[in-house]
Parts: C-alpha cells; sequence; structure tokens
C-alpha cells in the first residue's frame, strides 16, 4: 500500500491544468457558459491533443495506454479546469468512460471510423441509454430493433442524451440501447441489445435541445430513430447482452464523474479561501467566523475522503481490466467481485457529486453578494455539478439502491 | 553533437523562507519546480534544434529528489537526463557548483551548446552559468531572449540590455543563458510524453564519476562561505491596497494619487 501519488501522475495533473489556465481561464468559462452550447471545436481539438481523452484505451487501439488511476487524476483536474461540469461530463464521463467501454465491444469498422477519430479530437461519441419512457427504469426502454438479412432495422426515441448538437456538428455517433425481443416481467434486462448508430444515419434526426439548469456548453437534446438500418457489424458484442456491457459503462463513466466532482469541490474551495481571509465584516476577517471556518474544514475532510475514494476505486477497477484484459474480455475478475467494485462506485457517485454541490452553495453564502455573481465559478459549478445529482449517468437514489442491493441481497432491492 | 540545459530545481513559491538557526532555506513541506529560467532554455534548445539530428542532455546537481525537475524535462522533450548527486557536493558555493556540473558537461561530452537559465530563482546569483563558461574556456552569451540560430559552427542570439536589444555570434561550443520574455509560451506536455519519458532512466552520476584529479567540490572547493542569512525586514505599514475590479480600481488609484498630489 503506497499513498504516494506519482512524479508520472503529478506531471500529467500538472499538464491539464496549464492547459486550462492556457485556454479555459475564468472569463473565458464564464464566456462559455453565457453563451452555452454547442462547445467549442478548440476545445475538444485542444484536450484531444493532450491526450486526455479515451488516454485509457490501449495504445494498440490508438489511446495512451493510461489507467483508470491516471485517467481519474486526469479528470480530477478537467473538473478543476471547468468547475461548470461541462468538458467533464462531455470529455471524460461520456466520451472517455463510455468510449473505453464503446472500444471493447466494437468492431473494427466502428474503431476505425469513429473512436479513433473522437480519440483525435475529430468526432463525438456519446451514450443513449435513456428514454422517454424511463431513465431509471431499464424496463421502461422501448426502442427496439429486427433484425433484416445482414442488417438490423432501429426505431424508437432517445432522450436527455448529452451532446447531440456537438455530435451532428463534428460527426459521429451513439451507443444506443434496444430490444430485441421482449423484456419479461422481473428480467428486464434480458433481450437487450446494444448498437452503434452513425448520427447522420439516414432515419435518425434530432430533436429540439433543452434549456438546461447548467453546464451549459454542451447540449442535452434527443433524437429519434425511424426504420434506422445499421449493418449488423454495428452491434457491439452479443446479442442479448446490451445490459452488461451498459452497467460497465456506467461503471466507468461514474469514476470519472465522481474524480472530477472531486476537482469541482477543489476549485470551489480554492477560489473561496483568499476572498474569506481578505474581506473583514465587523472588524474581523470572514474566514475568522466558525460559521465559515467550520464549514469549510467540514468541506474539505469530506473532499479528501471522496478523492481517497476515487483513488481506491480507480484502483480496484485497474486490478479489474488487468485481470479481465483491457483490449477486451479475455479472464475474469478474481480480487474484486465487479458487483463489489459497483458498489464503491455508487458510493462516489453519490458523495463526491453531492459534496461539489454543497460546497458551491455553501460558498455562494460564504462570500455574499459577490459569490452569487459570476466573478466567481460557484454558481457555474453548483448548476453544472447538480446535473450528477438529479440524473446524469444515473440518479443519487439509483447509488444508494446499488449499495443497498449489496449490503442486504438482490431479494431487498425496492422496486423488485 | 549535444546541447546541454543545466537545470535547477527550486522552491516553488515566492517567499523563500529561511530557518532563522541555520541560516539555511526551509525546503520541507514546500513543493518544488522546474526553475522557470531554466524551463525557458530548454523551450529554447528544443525550438533551436528543429529536426536537426542534435541531442538533448539535461543536466542537474541537487539533491535525488531534483529527479522530478529532470522527470518534467525528458516530458517536455530532452533526450537523456542527468542527476549530478553526491554528499560531496554538499555546501557548493556557486564556483563549485559550476565546477562541478562542468566536469559533469565534459563527461557527457560532445557537446555544441551549453543552455542556461539566467538565475535560479531561490539563489538568484546569476552567477553560474558564467562560472561555467569560464571554467570550460568556451564563450558565454548572457540575457538570451531569443537564440536566433544555431548552425555547426555558431550560435546567434538576441540579448536584451537596458538600451534595446544586440545581436550577437558566438564560435561553439558555446554557453548560453537564457532569459525569458513575457511572450514566453512554455511546452505542454502531452500524456504520451509523460509516458515516454517515464520509460526512460535518469543518469545518476556521483562525484568520482566526473572529477579530476585536485578537484576540490562542496565546502572545501567554495571560495565563498554564507556567514548568515535572514530575509529582509518585511515592510510595515503604508500603501493602500486596491482590490476591486480593473475598471473601478483603475479609478480609485487615480483619485489616490490626485489626492496625494503625485499626479496631478
Ligand atoms: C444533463 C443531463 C445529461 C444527460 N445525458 C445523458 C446521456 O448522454 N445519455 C443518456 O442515456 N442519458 C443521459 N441523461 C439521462 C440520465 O441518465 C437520466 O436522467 C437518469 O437515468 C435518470 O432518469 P430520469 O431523468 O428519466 O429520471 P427518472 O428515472 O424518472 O427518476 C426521477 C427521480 O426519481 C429517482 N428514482 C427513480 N427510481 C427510483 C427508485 N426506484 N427509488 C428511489 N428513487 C428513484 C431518481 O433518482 C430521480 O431522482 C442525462 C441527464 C442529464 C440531467
Ligand atoms: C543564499 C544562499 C543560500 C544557500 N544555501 C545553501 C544550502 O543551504 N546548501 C547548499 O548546499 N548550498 C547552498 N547554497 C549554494 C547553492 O546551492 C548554489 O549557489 C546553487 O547551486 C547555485 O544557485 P544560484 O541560484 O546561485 O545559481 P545561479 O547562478 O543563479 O544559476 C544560474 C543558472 O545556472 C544553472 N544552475 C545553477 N545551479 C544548477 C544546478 N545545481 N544544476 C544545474 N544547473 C544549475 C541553471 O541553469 C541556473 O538557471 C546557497 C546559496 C545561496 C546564494
Amino acid at each position: 500500500m503506497d499513498f504516494n501519488i506519482s512524479d508520472e501522475v503529478k506531471l500529467m495533473q500538472e499538464s491539464v491544468r496549464d492547459w486550462f489556465k492556457r485556454n479555459l481561464p475564468l472569463d473565458k468559462m464564464r464566456e462559455i457558459d453565457q453563451k452555452g452550447h454547442p462547445m467549442p471545436k478548440e476545445v475538444i481539438e485542444g484536450l484531444a491533443g493532450l491526450g486526455v481523452i479515451m488516454g485509457v484505451i490501449p495504445e494498440e487501439r490508438g489511446g495512451q495506454g493510461l489507467n483508470w488511476f491516471k485517467q481519474a487524476a486526469i479528470a480530477e483536474e478537467i473538473g478543476y479546469g471547468d468547475p461548470t461540469a461541462a468538458c467533464a461530463a462531455a470529455f471524460m464521463a461520456v466520451m472517455t468512460g463510455w468510449g473505453f467501454t464503446l472500444d471493447r465491444y466494437a468492431s473494427e469498422g466502428i474503431r476505425r471510423d469513429f473512436i479513433r477519430p473522437a480519440i483525435a479530437g475529430k468526432k463525438f461519441i456519446g451514450i443513449a441509454t435513456t428514454e422517454p419512457g424511463g431513465g431509471s427504469d431499464v424496463a421502461g426502454f422501448k426502442s427496439k430493433a429486427e433484425k433484416s438479412g445482414k442488417n438490423w432495422i432501429l426505431n424508437g426515441e432517445k432522450t436527455f442524451i448529452s451532446g447531440v448538437e456537438e455530435c451532428k456538428l463534428w460527426g459521429g455517433g451513439y451507443w444506443v440501447n434496444v430490444r430485441t425481443g421482449p423484456a419479461p416481467a422481473g428480467a428486464a434486462h434480458k433481450n437487450m441489445t446494444s448498437f452503434f448508430v452513425p448520427i447522420d444515419a439516414p432515419g435518425v434526426e434530432m430533436t429540439e435541445c433543452y434549456r438546461d439548469a447548467g453546464r451549459m456548453a454542451i447540449s442535452t437534446a434527443g433524437f429519434t430513430m425511424t426504420n434506422v438500418k445499421v449493418p449488423d457489424d454495428y452491434r457491439l458484442g452479443e446479442e442479448g447482452k446490451g445490459f452488461y456491457y451498459t452497467m460497465e459503462g456506467f461503471d466507468n463513466a461514474r469514476i470519472l464523474i465522481g474524480a472530477s466532482s472531486v476537482g469541482i469541490t477543489q476549485r470551489v474551495i480554492d477560489e473561496a479561501i483568499p476572498y474569506i481571509k481578505e474581506r473583514k465584516t465587523f472588524g474581523i476577517p470572514l474566514a475568522k467566523n466558525e460559521g465559515i471556518q467550520f464549514e469549510l474544514s467540514d468541506i474539505y475532510k469530506e473532499m479528501e475522503a471522496s478523492r481517497l475514494m476515487y483513488q481506491k476505486t480507480a484502483w480496484m477497477q485497474d486490478i479489474r481490466y488487468d485481470e479481465e484484459g483491457w483490449l477486451e474480455r479475455k479472464g475474469k475478475a478474481k480480487t474484486f467481485q465487479p458487483t463489489d467494485i459497483a458498489k464503491w462506485i455508487a458510493m462516489l457517485k453519490w458523495k463526491a457529486p453531492a459534496l461539489a454541490l454543497h460546497a458551491a452553495e455553501r460558498a455562494m453564502l460564504w462570500l455574499g453578494a459577490a459569490g452569487y455573481t459570476d466573478e466567481y465559478p460557484f454558481q457555474m459549478a453548483w448548476r453544472g455539478v447538480m446535473s450528477y445529482v438529479v440524473g446524469a449517468e444515473g440518479g443519487q437514489n439509483i447509488q444508494k439502491i446499488v449499495i443497498g442491493r449489496e449490503l442486504l441481497g438482490n431479494e431487498f432491492v425496492p422496486y423488485k | 553533437m549535444r546541447i546541454i540545459v543545466c537545470v535547477k530545481q527550486v522552491p516553488d513559491t515566492t517567499e523563500v523562507e529561511i530557518d532563522p538557526k541555520t541560516g539555511t532555506i526551509i525546503r520541507e513541506g514546500v513543493p518544488s519546480m522546474l526553475n522557470p529560467f531554466d524551463e525557458f532554455a530548454l523551450n529554447e534548445a528544443i525550438r533551436i534544434r528543429g529536426t536537426g539530428q542534435i541531442e538533448i542532455v539535461a543536466l542537474t546537481m541537487g539533491p535525488p529528489q531534483a529527479e522530478e525537475a529532470l522527470f518534467k524535462c525528458l516530458a517536455i522533450g530532452a533526450d537523456r537526463a542527468v542527476l549530478l548527486s553526491d554528499r560531496a557536493f554538499a555546501g557548493s558555493d556557486t564556483w563549485a557548483t559550476s565546477l562541478a556540473l562542468s566536469r559533469a558537461i565534459e563527461a557527457v561530452g560532445d557537446y555544441c551548446a551549453v543552455f542556461c537559465g539566467h538565475q535560479a530563482t531561490d539563489g538568484d546569483t546569476a552567477q553560474v552559468g558564467p562560472e561555467i563558461a569560464r571554467q570550460l574556456g568556451i564563450p558565454q552569451m548572457t540575457y538570451v531572449e531569443k537564440v536566433e540560430e544555431l548552425d555547426g559552427k555558431s550560435v546567434t542570439c538576441l540579448k536584451e540590455t537596458d538600451e534595446g536589444y544586440v545581436r550577437l555570434k558566438a564560435k561553439l561550443p558555446a554557453l548560453v543563458a537564457c532569459i525569458s520574455p513575457s511572450s514566453f509560451v512554455p511546452i505542454i506536455p502531452k500524456m504520451g510524453q509523460i509516458l515516454k519519458a517515464k520509460k526512460k532512466t535518469i543518469e545518476k552520476w556521483g562525484a568520482d564519476k566526473v572529477a579530476k584529479p585536485g578537484d576540490k567540490f562542496g565546502l572545501d572547493g567554495s571560495p565563498t562561505q554564507v556567514v548568515k542569512t535572514y530575509p529582509p525586514p518585511k515592510k510595515k505599514g503604508g500603501g493602500v491596497k486596491i482590490s476591486d475590479p480593473p475598471d473601478a480600481a483603475v479609478r480609485k488609484l487615480v483619485e489616490y494619487l490626485r489626492k496625494e498630489g503625485l499626479v496631478r
């Protein structure tokens, strides 16, 4: 056991921090937050150039061959650099968490035409599980695919999907879950199959963008699929196994969300401290008031706990992939059961974004009116990180259900 | 052909604290960084090398943890890194430091130029570079803001002076002490470069590897000794701090200067 962070990881974090200082300082961030999506193309190209987008994909597949520990450390800095969470959501959770998982189950053609260009910052790849009839509730999925010769015909609608506008603009596509058979009662995860659907495939129609509360630089929209034809080659992994691949994707995305939320909390603290030390009311600095100081201490304590939590979780995931194989699943996880890792991931996904939200809210209160303006990034962080609490990559309550399931057993899952 | 870049790890702080008992700089708990002028020198070396066959060697004399600074140099683009570290170097003043470094430069060999920073942000003497040139018996150029050309025979540099710029040309091998202009945009190491740097080994040399008969390093080889070190007395009172957004701050400053009769 060694809690030292290596020179290598430190330098990676330093590079990301320097990149944001140079390319997206606070005034630029404020501008992007006000202007809203689409995300400027320079941002994805710059981050891709640094090698941080899907850096965890093995070198032979065009990535950097990082591991989850390093990728998560990078995600922390991306949260720090862009506390609105737009970059973390688009490029870490979605493109990297899901992109890595997609690469494991995709055909060579998808890798060549979509994943590699996305690693280079030229295309967008995302995830589309949520439907009008169901986000948390997998059984509510209605989209379906039917086999037709060597092709599949997809029909349905996906909603609250990150990056649809950017995907249309830059090219790319989505990991899409559909039914390829009925949803048996109590076993709704059966007969779910995953496909890759290019955004420009005939029959794919983007729906209007939502006006979200936060992370304004990345779009949230939906798309309908009307008789969309994709080759069998665009099926991910085995037919009917989509649920399992999807859980793996969620796991990877959630680790990066946890880590980037720690970065957001750190940024909030770093921005707040100089002000509360400097500003005096009733003759003493704000920071001398226990009502403020003790809250700061509490948030700091929770942040360090969250940081240890993401580090441990990423470390467990690294051991899992060392055992299962990084390119594709060859072996079985031995040291940690994937369900046990999922429990840690759920704890992280619950704790870290909620803490960042709390920190941003408290910082606004500590600073008073100044904290409520966009001179400081608190309100942008607060609006952005709320997306992780309400639902993006799984709502907070769903994390509690995962933890409860691991502690109590499947028969205690509330909705079963 | 090689460019040897001398780099130093310095405390990452603007206010160096000094232990009042021992008179030495407190390094514990202070994060370290690559001396910014040295980072510029390395960037210049990489830029001027272009696609040529010149090897860049980063060299530092320092404690074992100075490896961290060398690791960054490798990630930025140095081909090799040498750490000169030995108890025998402890207590070196600038002369003893430059002797050790020049011996190491000779041991690396086949160099066309030695690049240094103008000064290290902790010691701030700006002596080591020129002293290395003296020890090696090669020409030196100081206050260099830009290395303009490096061919097989000579190096041309732009030197900053109080009056303006001077273009200097020296026969190789030569020493160039660099001072970064405000426009300097350092290379940010990419993840791939960091991973590649990790695969390289940092060469560790002791005094016996570089010493020539009669060489004296460390305290023994130092004609000067630090008698006492103390931080300058803190300025008390005076001054007014304005911390408003730029527009308002400028207005307040002008108001203040007028009130004090400092401007009309
Ligand atoms: C900004 C943003 C971006 C998004 N991007 C994507 C994307 O790129 N791709 C994608 O597929 N989806 C995306 N989503 C959708 C996200 O995955 C869903 O919001 C999430 O799965 C929750 O689904 P829902 O919104 O339909 O809420 P519902 O499932 O309707 O749930 C509503 C609330 O009830 C809670 N809840 C639900 N079931 C239970 C239960 N059994 N017990 C207790 N509480 C429960 C939930 O936690 C939630 O708070 C995004 C969402 C947001 C906000
Ligand atoms: C106030 C003070 C306190 C000191 N305290 C100690 C002490 O406690 N213990 C101790 O051992 N020594 C001490 N020294 C000596 C010190 O280590 C040397 O003077 C030092 O190596 C040179 O630093 P400088 O900032 O004076 O160099 P400068 O002459 O300012 O450096 C110019 C350039 O020379 C190059 N260079 C300088 N040093 C190195 C190096 N080590 N490796 C590679 N390139 C280099 C760099 O390119 C640098 O930018 C002290 C010196 C001073 C002035």
